[in-house]
């Protein structure tokens, strides 16, 4: 079984009200003036039984553009297998 | 009435509370709000910071609700309705959490909510078990707490959870009552004109209330 | 869509050179469809703007219609097409932010929001993809600034399973005294205030991805992303300056940004404008001046600004934590200079900027409707009762609480009557009076339209009307969205021309002008090229001199009678019924009839305001059995209908007297007592109608003279009306 993450963000191109937003009314407002952006995603764990650490990642990876789990449009994911297991 | 940037249901509270409680409001934006001023303060609803990270999480950490604190400690009275609720729960005012519908939806629709253990300014006219219909807006009203509160007025969905809280809880204010958070909006129902054909105005108690409380104690 | 030749030496021709890359950046946007309306304006001339009561008609960013003496109410309709298609949650958001700033231009309070959505089959796995985005986006934008979505409509169907077509409306209030429309003259200082301008919908033109020096498309931001919060503030701060009367003229920084901005202003009122780009708030660093000319940044408004109010602009801004620039002032010689880096990068005439040449193009008639059955071959129809099952689960005729209940309809608490539970939606005015109302709906049928775009958008036009009426309002002025295919494909355009024809015509028939409207062109499916159903969709407003008299249509006693107004003709062509019983798309549509719908519409408004009406729906589709289906299931209540008392000329089956969909129609609760007046009235006033049965028992029966047809439990009805769609959507 491996653990699979997921994190979805909105491009580095497109507009991020929610992190500018918590950049800017929480975090500077309140005097965390060494913070210089935040950008705010989603984050999903899959258990996935596949044979090899490999298989686990391509296959999360196609499911979540199969099944529009982040619209390719305008979000970028990040599919990385979780915490001491490494692929690749 | 305190407003936020993103709170939008704040004119509605100063209309309902000059019209039906016939008392004197005012809307102050959160900059400008200082403590011992007011003789009652309603947080109102809407999407403060635009529920950013979580509802009512950047609001409660907001200059303004040092000040509430403060007239809370004084012994005013505070109502926070919908989002207003989440910001005293996300401030620490009231216990527990607010968390997402299990449906994952905003759901919009009436109610029916029983009033439990009513005391204190905002419940003062009510009897315990209370039955009263209000209307419900929200995508993160499910409350959330480990243990059932005991010894304090509560508010509870009646006939269907329709956001999976605990306990059914609807609302929940502070052991004396001074302090009521509650995700219904009462002053959405506190008109007939705007109440569908078989409900009736279950917000009125609260405007009475303190109406009542403000001019007699309570 | 890239300039023509032809239009590439027109420019050439306008500036007596060659254009720079600002110029062609600006030109591009301006001369867009979108922006300039060149395939459309030679049509919509047609259309008929105004009355006495229409203060601003068609050319400002929103119209305003007199209400009840001292107030207008501004209202306006937009798509957002394409990009929902391409990203349904933030292309349906920010297509609720565009309309909203849109209604604010003219100082007004947006009120209330309606969506009208042309999705695919629920089924789909695609299409059910966009049906939850696009809810979800309104839902999002909509309830964070607080403008209550109060009605709207929604159309289901396999063409588009790819592309939706997403129709939102605005309505917003403002007294006539405090209008934002003054002149603007030269000297007035321009502000940009809102969101900072970044990439945001700048596509990959061979232009634009020249200026970006960067080879990766990925670069090229084509989504617009809103931010509700920063509208909510636009609206908060832009109230409360309108108020002080601080802002000259204003408007929304919409399709084409800023570039269309400035010529439509300078052009309407003869003015040039001197721009400064560098004093613009940006949110990117190294953008060209051409980017900076047409991003699409949402939630920024232009403001014109007389010098000596400019402080007083910028504290109110400033409490509200808003972003705001002085980026230039209006000058009276039409030109439009614009400065960058201390280099004029465009120096472009105002009037020949905003409107480029009519483009005539031509018309074709589809062989596809010319080979359209027109006969219709019915068998014989034995089990009723299953026929209305299929007829009221069909997805165009359930509840659809699953959509609305996604969105806050209490909000501003003016709501009187809510979705669901009339034929519009009804709204009170507090500022106005205790009891002043209005009324607000759209409607539109892509299947009508298909079979017959003349008639099929008359019809939307006439359905609008029923359903101001049938709350008790009186019907005042419309909008309209026309969405169709490519305009340059002889056979797509020929639908656009139908259906502008069919609008003008109905509406100078029941005297309603059409005081704004939009063209959305080049809905096509993304994977073959053809266009999606093309559809016309009418947004309308009702006045109500007291709410406490509006109706909804549950039924509300038993002993009441139930009574149809209006006649019913043999006209199953292009109803719901064909389609769901039999797969049928074909026949004649219902016939429009303006006169009928005057007339029947009087006699309807005048039982409501006397109080014999207790509930009023229209007919359409699925015809009376299935309006009468959705009055039992929202009061709970049922009744038996002898049809043989249904006026009708020329019906020979049972089926074309319940499922017919000829318009006109309306069936009304009158209140025990009332019947003989209201008969009375009917004869008076030259009005068929009959009576049908009386409220009572738990179901809904229906007979023709003694012989029963129909009997279904109104708990099984309700269960099918209400589930339906969630079951549909969710699985």
């Amino acid at each position: 079984m491996y653990v699979i993450e997921v994190i979805i963000t909105n491009k580095e191109n497109v507009r991020d009200p929610e992190g500018e937003t918590i950049h800017r009314s929480l975090v500077i407002r309140r005097g965390f003036n060494d913070v210089a952006g935040i950008r705010a995603g989603k984050y999903l764990e899959f258990r996935v039984n596949k044979p090899s650490c490999r298989e686990a990642l391509e296959y999360v990876k196609e499911l979540c553009y199969k099944l529009r789990i982040y619209n390719p449009v305008v979000h970028d994911i990040k599919v990385r297998a979780s915490g001491s297991d490494s692929c690749d | 009435m305190i407003r936020f940037p993103g709170s939008n249901a704040d004119l509605d509270v100063v209309w309902v509370i000059r019209k039906v409680a016939g008392v004197n409001a005012s809307l102050v934006w959160h900059k400008e709000f200082r403590h011992g001023i007011y003789d009652a303060i309603v947080l109102p609803g809407g999407f403060s910071y635009g529920d950013w990270l979580r509802a009512g999480a950047i609001a409660a950490r907001s200059e303004v609700m040092d000040e509430v604190g403060e007239d809370v400690l004084n012994g005013v009275p505070v109502l926070g309705i919908c989002n207003g609720f989440q910001i005293l729960v996300e401030s620490g005012i009231l216990p527990g959490a607010l968390l997402p519908n299990t449906s994952g939806r905003f759901i919009c629709g009436w109610v029916k909510l029983r009033l439990l253990n009513p005391r204190g300014p905002w419940l003062k006219l009510a009897q315990h078990g209370l039955v009263v219909d209000m209307p419900i807006a929200h995508g993160e009203g499910r409350y959330y707490v480990d243990e059932e509160p005991i010894n304090r007025p509560m508010i509870k969905y009646f006939d269907t959870n329709p956001n999976g809280s605990s306990y059914d809880i609807a609302g929940v204010a502070s052991e004396s009552g001074l302090v009521l958070g509650l995700m219904p909006h009462p002053e959405r129902a506190a008109e007939q004109i705007l109440v569908p054909d078989d409900r009736t105005p279950g917000g009125l108690i609260i405007w009475r209330s303190i109406a009542s409380a403000l001019k007699e104690g309570w | 869509m890239p300039l023509t030749t032809e239009e590439l030496s027109e420019i050439k021709m306008i500036l007596g050179r060659e254009p720079t890359r600002a110029e062609l950046s600006m030109f591009e946007a301006q001369w867009s469809e979108h922006c300039s309306y060149k395939s459309s304006r030679y049509y919509l001339r047609l259309l008929p703007t105004t009355n006495s009561n229409v203060l601003i008609g068609p050319g400002r960013d929103a119209p305003a219609v007199k209400a009840f003496d001292r107030f207008a109410l501004v209202f306006k309709i937009e798509s957002h097409n394409h990009p929902s298609a391409v990203d349904p949650y933030n292309g349906a958001a920010t297509g609720i932010g565009g309309i909203v700033r849109d209604i604010m231009t003219l100082g007004a309070k947006p009120i209330a929001l309606l969506d009208l959505l042309f999705l695919g089959e629920p089924s789909n796995q695609y299409a059910n993809w966009l049906i939850r985005g696009v809810v979800k986006g309104i839902s999002d934008y909509g309830n964070r600034i607080g403008v209550p979505v109060v009605a709207g409509m929604i159309w289901f169907d396999k063409s588009y399973n790819t592309y939706p077509l997403v129709n939102v409306a605005c309505v917003g209030i403002v007294e006539v005294s405090k209008l934002v429309n003054s002149v603007p003259e030269a000297g007035d200082l321009i502000v940009v205030a809102g969101n900072s301008t970044g990439r945001d919908g700048i596509f990959g033109s061979s232009f634009a991805s020249k200026s970006l020096g960067s080879d990766e498309l990925s670069n090229i931001s084509a989504v617009q992303v809103g931010n509700p919060l920063m509208e909510k503030l636009l609206i908060d701060a832009i109230t409360e300056a309108t108020e002080l009367g601080l802002i000259k003229y204003m408007k929304d920084l919409g399709g084409g940004g800023l570039a269309t901005a400035l010529s439509e202003l300078a052009a309407d009122h003869n003015l040039g404008a001197v721009v400064i780009l560098d004093s613009l708030h940006l949110r990117e660093g190294n953008m060209s001046p051409e980017e900076i000319l047409v991003s699409e940044s949402q939630e920024r408004m232009m403001l014109i600004v007389a010098s000596d109010r400019l402080n007083d602009l910028g504290a109110v801004l400033k409490r509200y934590d808003l972003e705001y620039s002085v980026i230039g002032y209006l000058s009276s010689d039409g030109l439009i200079k614009v400065y960058y880096r201390g280099e004029l990068v465009a120096n472009v005439p105002a009037k020949e900027l905003a409107k480029p040449r009519i483009r005539l193009w031509d018309i074709e008639i589809p062989e596809e409707y010319r080979s359209l059955g027109r006969e219709l071959r019915i068998p014989e129809v034995n089990d009723l009762s299953h026929a209305l099952r299929k007829v009221l689960s069909s997805p165009n005729v359930v509840s659809k609480e699953w959509v609305y209940s996604q969105y806050d309809y209490e909000v501003g608490i003016r709501t009187v009557i809510k979705p669901g539970a009339g034929d519009a939606a009804v709204l009170r005015l507090m500022e106005v009076s205790e009891y002043a109302g209005i009324a607000v709906k759209g409607d539109g049928n892509p299947r009508y339209v298909y079979l017959n775009p003349f008639m099929g958008a008359a019809n939307a036009v006439g359905e609008c009307y029923r359903n101001l009426i049938s709350v008790g309002s009186k019907p005042v002025a419309i909008v309209d969205e026309l969405n169709a295919g490519n305009p340059e494909k002889p056979t797509h355009y020929w639908y656009f021309t139908q259906m502008v024809k069919g609008v003008a015509w109905m509406a100078q028939e029941l005297k309603l002008p059409v005081v704004g409207g939009k063209v959305s062109f080049y809905n096509e499916d993304l994977s073959n090229g053809s266009q999606v159903r093309p559809v016309t969709t009418i947004v309308g407003v009702g006045l109500i001199d007291d709410v406490r008299k509006s109706v909804t249509y549950s039924l509300k006693n038993d002993g009441d009678y139930v009574i149809v107004v209006g006649v019913t003709c043999p006209e199953l062509g292009g109803s719901e019924y064909i389609y769901r019983c039999f797969g049928l798309e074909a026949g004649e549509i219902p016939l429009p009839r303006p006169s009928s719908e005057i007339l029947n519409g009087t006699y309807v408004s005048k039982l409501i305001d006397l109080g014999y009406a207790l509930a009023v729906h229209d007919v359409d589709v699925g015809g009376i059995a299935a309006a009468i289906s959705e009055m039992c299931v929202k009061g709970m209540k049922g009744v038996m209908i002898d049809l043989s008392k249904v006026p009708a000329r020329g019906c020979s089956r049972f089926d074309e007297i319940m499922f017919s969909e000829s318009q006109a129609r309306y069936l009304v609760e009158v209140r025990r007592d009332c019947l003989g007046k209201a008969l009375e009235l009917a004869r008076d006033l030259n009005v068929e109608v009959g009576v049908l049965g009386e409220v009572h028992g738990d179901e809904l029966a229906i007979r023709y003279g003694d012989l029963d047809l129909v009997r279904v439990g109104i708990n099984e009805l309700r269960e099918i009306y209400d589930n339906t769609l969630e079951r549909l959507i969710e699985g």
